[in-house]
């Protein structure tokens, strides 16, 4: 009799720890560590040095953009022209900071002899040009950040229709300046940025005396220390600031927000511009990647994998529920899925049908996890 | 070979470091393509895969689907993955650059083809000399024409030129010019057409030039896909008519994409130059063969394709060297 | 007579907080029972074991001697349980015979049988004595009407059980005592009445037996003859209520704080005036659309207002609510759900949400959580807020008058000097009610002024040290407290005397 209530009693609570893992801030990522654990047998190349060091510097990028979605999610907004200021403030960046530029190519280009010449841009000769390169593309972006906030926050339109027209006028933008072509000769230290390793490690054994480069792997990177910086602010900002409060606040009700007193005009705006900024320093990383400033960098499914990792970590697309953790997680495990379908050697087509899929799955668990935790509430 | 002995090869390769101890007998080729949605690299896709597959060789294969960023984190993956070599057919010669230089500091040789890199200078580069390619065709077309014509007559050529940002278009106008010139005494001055590289434009422009010039002896267009275009400014006025027929023009293009097939196999075109899509993918295969042979991680070379005009003339013999025709044998065309 | 519905020590705790403990009741069939309690007692836990909505933590429920343990709502109207609810559960799209037949259209050939439908509908609604068309659309209905169409469902579904929860809210008077008819009829049918009500004399009136739910707990039960009014308050509030209000325990001083003077904008204010001291609480009474929420939105700075001033300690007002806020403002308004709280979020951060500035720390406003953590529960302990763990527990799980302290603790947090309450006690059982009465008096004799706006009028005479009276935009008239008279003040409201 005794040892029946005992047993029971250890049956239950190991339920109730089962939904503890459901429901606590790093689900997603032992959901991650399980994927990689069930695959790792399959797919011998996924656990091999190269294929994690690609997995890690995919993530970066992708972080640094999804950070800013959160924010806007977090006010249960959406920022669709996320892509599009990728785009065009790779563009902006490169026309501004070239070293050099080939006429046949640019000639066309509305910004040609205005901004762009042959010798480059106007930064192009500078030492320390980049940085001021990349102040500009914040500065634009914060502009159209601002612009989507105040469509948002003063009128009153609906962010969805706001940041659509963003992304269609922008990203026509991107391509009119440079008649859609790519910005080259990018300066070293600013590719540095895209793709510079700190450290790199060689795994395994020094037998001959030079070790193949194929086999030495970036560990370290300056992708890798922007995003975690860019992440790190954002969670402070996000989960312990007095701004962070109103950003959920907003989310939950805006219209109590706005009757206790809560600047909700202001932080809307801020919201958008910190989601375009974010995206402005992605494009750093990603045209720093490519070396060069390209119009059509974030178009396509690009915001299916921003807005897909974003949810996937748990953040909630009604507003009033974000999380930076959440969403580092949700891009961990989002590069991890592209990855292994890479690595399976599935079309791309297979590969956006299962990615689809898995955003659709993350949205039911989401349902599930608020249910669970309603009735935990009981 | 199944999926699984598929992954088993690829990770021994990936243990023992470069694969070239296998040899070229069984190498592990990576083919990352920007996308299928056009005709042009459904048959380029098609013939890579099936020679390399067809010489024992196993095939990674990586849709970019248009996307640089995503085809620079495919060709990495495959690098990862420890293939013996790339054939890259990238989204465009900026990123082409990049990729290549990333091939390149792995230790992974890699080919480029169809759309070269903006530099030329790293890498296996297959490159189309659209000037030689045009030239044959003119050439052809100049010489029905002068053949046609009573002696003594000048005759008046017509050039559709691209957008001449476009090293391409550069490069295809200057051997449409070159024809001609071989017999300057016989022709007026070209009258040029612009086009942008885009229909509506190249429809405005050469009505505005018809109108004004009926009397047209030989068109060249530097794109195939104008054509659909070209018609539709020629029909209404009773120039666009079969061989043999009265009031027919001579009519070239470039490209050799489905359409031109049919319309030179129906009478209405006389010739398209037509990069070589299958000597280049050869070339690209037999060069990364050969350097993973060798053993050399940074082969740089660059192979031209002259190309090659499909003729009325030669339509019999050529045809199925011709992407465009191989694709409207398959049905491509037929709805 | 033998028991319909039976709970035994039936049970259920949210976040550690028993709703409803150890209940044992018994329900006889054909009885019309009473069910009485305050907001937040458990009355709404145990409709909701009932309906299948929650399940119990402990217990069991027995429905005509068989063990009932419903998982669905489903489930109760497959036993034969009906709910009749405040919000109704109609479609209002559908004809009133389309939304009897929502869950089995009978068919005839594949087809719906409208002919059987609407012979049988017409048959219900004269049973219930509800003249209308079974194809009229149900939006095209009064609210009593819906009502009925409601029981007509009910009946429909053979229900033996009826559970009415609060259903006179939005009926006038005449709606009432056909209800109370069409009840009577259900009862002489033979069917079970379960009847919750903060109508008092309506339960009293209706059934024949009473129970009395408090903190969970079944404190009082009985026939319906040994029960009076004053017993039923008593047993729910668990001691006499010497008056409903508490007395006033200090009186208004003579600075004024906050003054608006001839406030007008076209077709919502005609030059009002009012004044509020330090320590006064003014009643601003009104009837439907006399302008006094609409007042109140213009003194916190939300509304548009073409003439006139507001200050507040002799300096005029910035406009909008934030600059207002921060002079020490504040407003809780008459809908605390859409306007007054973060029903997802936890109390701790709908406490915080007002005040949070004040706890940032440096110039990046890094919060100090446990500066905020202890002030909240300060708050908590201040109000006698009802809830178990304040940093996770989300508001939307407490009852109505716990939600009421927090919008007002949210502002005390800030210290206002200006308290400006729409409605504070609408959907406020009488013990919450008590409480924040008390609490108005206590804002009030801490030296902060208080404008009360309230459509009762006992509440107002009760707790006011002046009522304002306004009527169609315009004040007509202020009395001081001892010249309080119910009659005058509706003279007033009702413009038959001037000011």
């Amino acid at each position: 009799m005794h040892s029946t209530v005992k047993a029971a009693k250890t049956k239950r609570s190991l339920g109730a720890r089962a939904a503890d893992v459901f429901l606590s801030d790093y689900f997603v990522l032992y959901m991650s560590l399980a994927y990689v654990a069930v695959l790792a047998p399959f797919l011998p190349v996924l656990l091999a040095p190269a294929n994690l060091s690609n997995v890690l510097s995919n993530m970066w990028p992708l972080l640094v953009v999804a950070v800013g979605q959160t924010f806007v999610l977090a006010i249960a907004g959406i920022d669709l022209s996320q892509g599009a200021v990728v785009g065009l403030t790779s563009v902006v960046g490169a026309m501004l900071i070239a070293t050099m530029a080939d006429p046949v190519v640019l000639a066309n280009a509305p910004v040609w002899g205005l901004v762009l010449t042959e010798s480059g841009g106007p930064f192009g000769q500078m030492e320390w040009g980049f940085l001021l390169g990349i102040a500009v593309m914040v500065a634009v972006a914060a502009a159209i950040g601002a612009a989507n906030g105040a469509s948002v926050a003063v009128f009153g339109m609906p962010p969805f229709m706001v940041t659509l027209v963003g992304l269609i006028s922008v990203g026509a933008l991107a391509i009119y300046l440079t008649q859609s072509e790519n910005i080259r000769h990018l300066p070293d230290a600013y590719v540095m940025l895209g793709k510079g390793d700190i450290a790199s490690v060689h795994l395994g054994p020094k037998d001959t005396p030079q070790i193949p480069r194929r086999q030495i792997h970036s560990f370290v990177t300056y992708p890798m220390l922007i995003a975690i910086a860019v992440a790190l602010l954002a969670h402070l900002l996000l989960a312990k600031t007095v701004f962070g409060k109103w950003v959920l606040a907003i989310g939950v009700n805006r219209k109590a927000a706005e009757l206790s007193g809560v600047p909700v005009r202001r932080v809307v705006v801020l919201v958008f511009v910190i989601s375009a900024v974010c995206a402005a320093l992605a494009a750093v990383l990603y045209s720093a990647r490519l070396e060069a400033g390209r119009p059509t960098l974030g178009e396509g499914n690009f915001l299916l994998d921003v807005i897909g990792a974003v949810v996937i970590g748990g953040t909630s697309l009604f507003g009033g529920k974000a999380k930076i953790v959440w969403t580092v997680f949700g891009v961990l495990f989002f590069v991890l899925l592209s990855n292994t379908l890479n690595l399976m050697n599935l079309s791309s087509f297979q590969i956006d049908m299962v990615k689809g899929g898995v955003i659709l799955a993350a949205a039911l668990l989401d349902v599930l996890r608020t249910r669970l935790m309603r009735e935990r509430m009981r | 070979m199944t999926r699984t002995k598929l992954l088993a090869a690829a990770a021994t390769a990936a243990l023992i470091g470069v694969g070239s101890a296998g040899g070229a007998q069984a190498a592990t080729i990576c083919f990352a393509f920007q996308d299928l949605e056009t005709e042009f690299w459904i048959a380029g896709h098609k013939a890579i895969t099936t020679t390399l597959t067809e010489a024992g060789h196993t095939v990674i294969e990586r849709n970019a689907n248009e996307d640089a960023n995503r085809q620079f984190e495919q060709v990495r993956d495959c690098i990862a993955q420890g293939v013996d070599g790339i054939i890259l057919i990238p989204q465009d010669g900026e990123s082409a650059v990049t990729i290549v230089a990333e091939a390149q500091d792995n230790d992974v040789p890699i080919a480029v083809f169809n759309r070269p890199p903006s530099d030329l200078s790293r890498g296996i580069v297959v490159v189309a000399d659209n000037a030689a390619i045009a030239e044959q065709a003119v050439d052809y077309l100049v010489e029905e024409a002068l053949a046609a014509a009573p002696a003594g007559e000048t005759l008046t050529p017509l050039i559709v030129v691209g957008d001449l940002g476009d090293p391409n278009a550069v490069g295809r106008k200057e051997g449409f010019y070159a024809a001609i010139e071989k017999h300057a005494d016989r022709f007026a001055t070209p009258i040029e057409v612009a086009s942008e590289w885009d229909a509506a434009t190249a429809l405005a422009n050469l009505e505005a030039a018809v109108t004004a010039n009926p009397d047209i002896d030989l068109l060249f267009t530097s794109s195939d896909f104008l054509f659909p275009t070209i018609r539709s400014v020629l029909e209404p006025r009773g120039m666009w008519k079969r061989r043999g027929e009265e009031g027919h023009v001579l009519m070239g293009g470039l490209d050799g994409d489905a359409t031109a097939c049919q319309l030179i196999k129906e009478g209405y075109v006389d010739a398209t130059g037509v990069q070589d899509l299958y000597f280049e993918a050869e070339s690209a295969m037999d060069a990364i063969l050969a350097a993973i042979e060798a053993g050399e991680a940074q082969p740089n070379q660059v192979i031209e394709d002259p190309g090659f005009a499909l003729t009325a003339a030669n339509l019999g013999e050529r045809e199925m060297d011709m992407w465009g025709c191989v694709l409207l044998s398959e049905g491509f065309l037929r709805n | 007579m033998s028991a319909l519905l039976r709970f035994e020590s039936l049970s259920k705790a949210w976040f550690g907080v028993p709703a409803v403990s150890d209940l044992t009741l018994e329900i006889a069939e054909g009885a019309a029972l009473g069910l009485i309690g305050q907001n937040g007692a458990g009355k709404s836990t145990l409709m909701n074991m009932i309906g299948g909505v929650v399940e119990p933590t402990a217990g069991r429920m027995l429905w005509r001697g068989e063990p009932y343990a419903p998982a669905r709502p489903a489930d109760a109207t497959a036993a034969g349980i009906a709910f009749i609810h405040q919000e109704l559960n109609l479609f209002t799209n559908l004809s009133v015979a389309e939304n009897l037949y929502i869950d089995g259209f009978p068919t005839r050939l594949g087809m719906i049988d409208r002919r059987a439908i609407r012979a049988r509908t017409e048959e219900i609604l004269a049973r219930l004595d509800l003249a209308v068309s079974p194809d009229t659309i149900v939006g095209e209905l009064s609210p009593g009407e819906r009502q009925l169409v409601e029981i007509a469902k009910a009946l429909h579904n053979e229900a033996r059980l009826v559970i009415f929860d609060e259903p006179t809210t939005s009926l006038t008077p005449r709606e009432t005592q056909r209800l109370f008819d069409v009840i009577g009829r259900l009862k002489a049918q033979g069917r079970t009445i379960i009847y919750i009500s903060h109508i008092l004399s309506d339960v009293a009136r209706l059934c024949d037996a009473i129970a009395v739910l408090r903190d969970g707990l079944l404190v009082d039960s009985g026939p319906a003859e040994a029960f009076d009014v004053p017993r039923m308050i008593r047993s729910m509030i668990g001691r006499d209520l010497d008056g409903l209000f508490p007395p006033r325990t200090a009186a208004p001083g003579p600075t004024p704080l906050l003054e608006a003077r001839g406030l007008t904008q076209p077709g919502v204010l005609e030059d009002v005036t009012v004044t509020v001291h330090a320590g006064e609480v003014v009643g601003l009474f009104g009837l439907m659309g006399a302008g006094r929420t609409e007042l109140a939105r213009i003194l916190f700075g939300l509304d548009p207002v073409e003439a006139g001033e507001i200050r507040l300690d002799g300096a005029p007002l910035p406009a909008g609510p934030r600059g207002r806020i921060a002079r020490g403002l504040a407003f809780v308004t008459e809908n605390r759900r859409e306007e007054g709280l973060m029903m997802e979020a936890s109390i701790m951060d709908n406490l915080g949400l007002v005040s949070i500035r004040d706890f940032g720390r440096g110039p990046a406003g890094l919060i100090d959580r446990d500066a905020l953590a202890a002030r909240a529960e300060e708050a908590r302990r201040d109000l006698s807020i009802k809830a178990g763990d304040i940093g996770r527990q989300p508001v939307k799980a407490l009852s109505g008058g716990n939600q009421q302290k927090v919008v007002i603790g949210k502002w005390l947090m800030s210290a206002p000097r200006v308290f400006i309450l729409d409605e504070p006690t609408r959907g406020v059982d009488v013990g919450a009610k008590f409480e924040i009465y008390a609490l108005i008096d206590r804002i009030a004799a801490a030296g902060s002024g208080i404008l009360l706006i309230s459509s009762e009028i006992e509440e107002l005479m009760g707790m006011a040290d002046r009522i304002v009276v306004m009527s169609r935009g315009e004040t007509t008239g202020a009395l001081a407290r001892r010249d309080f008279d119910r009659e005058r003040i509706l003279r007033m409201a009702f413009r038959e005397t001037a000011a």
